[in-house]
């Protein structure tokens, strides 16, 4: 009898602890997630124009740092997107534009557009253009959750995102971590197909600007770090400086106005 | 008949009296007979893997391509109107066992860590029937291929890159109008290097390709056309039949060129004219860039057998010799007792046919055995080995007739080296030759 009432313990205690264990990483349901990406995305919408300096700092292995001064715009209304480099010298006209989903790079010193990919590092460093537009994660990614997990001080929601198919995507698998109170990416680790981990993201500032246009605030982050896995000595600094939301004017998402900026 | 038989009795005793010189020289004979079948068995197992590997991976037997010039400074490898092409070839040879058209480019690859310039070729991978014969497959699956945005490269290839299945790497390539477009693709499947011909090339699906490039659905590279083996003499007048139909169904036709279509790049963009123009080639003419290493093995192993066979001759020869001189008082008896000369020099000669032919029989039997052996061990050749033999493996390849000529030939070669010996034993004189000691 003794034995059997040990028995019946054990078997609650174990009980009780599941379920405390359950409560504690209670999984997130698809369209939790979903909302939750819809959240990270929404925070950082603005629906109308955009404007702000970015500066890239790109160390590589056995070369010298880079800093390039850029600027760059972009329109929520048809997803236009620019960005045009103004130092060092040597880039200095350089430009990416994105209109109709086609990205395209024009360098003045050979004075021809090329067409590019999402795949293409934005002046040679570890940023994409994504990076710099906003974020279309619930309409680029179908998510997994991959439960919790704490970043310092930070409790964050930890996501595995899957690229649909049919879009062009700089990095068809994410692993995100948003952070459970505010709702900001704190890091990410972007995948190929294959599984191989080819870059780290980290987003140790998020601020936020008070957009006219969205009757809202917008939230940026105003330094993200790029840590390249692959290889494994470069890494790029982005600063996010400057935003402003001001319209812009008509003309300026055209290969005519990139091109007028260099001569 | 009788008398016949009683010539090869006597052949046959006096091979097996002198048994061991017998073995001696027969077993020379059939060494270099085994000898010459591997030899020109993997003359034939190259040449034969050269045109499979060649007539999958980037030429047809006989094609039909060309350029498209935009302004007359710069071409372009393509086929515009291609499938009323296929229909004037379908009609035109009917020797075809099958035709595809694939797309043509070269393009820079770039990955996370590398990037290389190669061929590109686009394919539809569910209409290529021999395809996946000839590729091995390191990782991936061909079929894959079929999906857009995909690519096949090989394992030299994916090493330089630092990718593998599951990667994605970005082709950049000018169009015809000169802008530079860049598709990224996915690495779907790796497949073992072929040598030569895979270094530089890689293969998407031909409408990946027509993105890159921007051509229409009526634009392809070139009409690869295949036919049966047993055609294969025959392409020089098929190249021609076909030129002349599609001459007559309206294209404007290159003058022949026997030189690979990225050769002619040079020269067509020199060309003051602008449009379509076509080309009909052979596999030949495609991959004439490396024939030299199939003529440069012909070449030594000619080389190699007219060594064997001075070898054999002096062989033959030096054994007659002893044979005449060990047998002088015995041709001398024979003619005393009325045996003609033309007797004595049919004697000699069956005895080293009979030679010549039991040791080439041992010998072909040899050779082919060896050859089965070493193609089913699948003996892997040293890298360097496969850039001009084009498969991983060493391939031999023996056929019946190449087995019936080394027969026939090197008994030939045995009879004719006899031919001066036992014409002397013929001419010796009864008397000198009774006489004779030693």
């Amino acid at each position: 009898m003794k034995q059997r009432t040990k028995s019946i313990a054990f078997i609650a205690a174990l009980l009780a602890g599941l379920a405390v264990h359950g409560r504690a990483f209670a999984a997130l349901t698809t369209p939790q997630m979903v909302d939750l990406l819809k959240i990270v995305d929404d925070r950082q919408k603005n629906n109308g124009d955009w404007r702000a300096s970015a500066y890239l700092e790109q160390k590589e292995k056995d070369k010298v740092d880079v800093v390039y001064e850029t600027e760059y715009y972009r329109r929520s209304s048809d997803q236009k997107f620019m960005i045009l480099f103004l130092k060092p010298k040597s880039s200095a006209g350089q430009g990416y534009l994105r209109i109709d989903k086609n990205l395209w790079f024009y360098d003045p010193s050979v004075g021809k557009w090329e067409r590019r990919t999402e795949r293409e590092r934005i002046g040679g460093t570890n940023s994409r253009r994504s990076d710099f537009d906003e974020s279309r994660l619930a309409e680029e990614y179908d998510p997994t959750d991959e439960g919790e997990e704490k970043l310092g001080a930070y409790t964050a929601h930890k996501l595995l995102l899957k690229g649909k198919s049919g879009i062009d995507l700089a990095f068809p698998m994410i692993r995100i971590w948003i952070d459970k109170d505010s709702k900001n990416v704190l890091k990410r680790q972007e995948y190929a197909l294959s599984g191989r981990l080819l870059r780290t993201s980290y987003y140790p500032k998020w601020k936020k600007v008070h957009s006219e246009s969205k009757g809202g605030d917008v939230w940026y982050p105003e330094e993200i770090r790029f840590y390249d896995e692959v290889e494994k000595a470069n890494q790029t600094l982005v600063m996010i400086k400057a935003v402003d939301l001001k319209a812009l004017p008509a003309n300026l998402f055209t290969k005519a106005w990139l091109e007028s900026k260099s001569r | 008949m009788s008398k016949l038989f009683v010539d090869l009795a006597i052949a046959w005793r006096s091979l097996v009296q002198h048994r061991r010189r017998t073995l001696f020289l027969g077993s020379a004979i059939a060494a270099v007979t085994a000898l010459l079948v591997l030899l020109t068995g993997l003359s034939t197992g190259v040449r034969e893997t050269m045109i499979d590997t060649a007539t999958t991976l980037s030429t047809g037997h006989v094609n039909v391509g060309g350029f498209f010039k935009v302004t007359a400074g710069q071409a372009a490898p393509v086929v515009t109107d291609y499938k009323r092409a296929i229909e004037v070839a379908k009609k035109t040879v009917p020797e075809m066992a099958f035709v595809v058209h694939r797309g043509r480019g070269w393009a820079k690859i770039v990955s996370d860590t590398g990037s290389m310039q190669m061929g590109i070729t686009g394919i539809d991978v569910t209409s290529e029937p021999k395809f996946a014969s000839v590729l091995q497959l390191v990782s991936g699956r061909l079929d894959d291929l079929a999906q857009p945005g995909t690519i096949l490269i090989f394992d030299n290839q994916a090493e330089k890159l630092g990718v593998k299945v599951g990667d994605a790497v970005t082709i950049s390539a000018p169009t015809t109008r000169g802008t530079n477009n860049t598709v990224d693709v996915r690495i779907v499947a790796i497949a073992h290097s072929l040598g030569l011909l895979s270094t530089w090339n890689s293969f998407i699906p031909i409408d990946t390709l027509r993105k890159l490039y921007q051509f229409n659905q009526d634009s392809t590279g070139v009409v690869q056309i295949m036919l049966e083996r047993k055609d294969l003499d025959h392409i020089p007048q098929i190249s021609a039949r076909l030129r002349n139909a599609l001459e007559q169904a309206g294209w404007r036709m290159m003058a022949p060129d026997p030189r690979a279509f990225w050769m002619k790049f040079q020269s067509v963009s020199r060309e003051d004219w602008t449009g379509q123009k076509l080309d009909v080639t052979s596999w030949e003419d495609e991959i004439s860039f490396m024939t030299w290493t199939l003529k440069a093995l012909q070449g030594m192993s000619f080389v190699l057998i007219a060594i064997l066979i001075a070898i054999i001759i002096i062989g033959i020869m030096n054994t007659m010799w002893i044979a005449i001189r060990e047998r002088t008082r015995e041709i001398g008896t024979l003619r005393a007792i009325g045996m003609h000369r033309r007797e004595v020099l049919w004697m000699f000669l069956l005895e080293s046919i009979m030679l010549g032919l039991f040791a080439t029989v041992a010998g072909v039997t040899m050779g082919a055995a060896i050859a089965t052996g070493l193609n089913a061990l699948h003996v892997h050749v040293p890298v360097g080995l496969q850039f001009f033999l084009m498969s991983p493996f060493l391939h031999i390849s023996v056929h019946v007739s190449a087995l019936v000529w080394s027969v026939v030939g090197i008994t030939l070669v045995t009879t004719v080296a006899a031919l001066y010996p036992s014409s002397r034993a013929a001419r010796l004189r009864p008397v000198v030759a009774m006489s004779h000691f030693g």
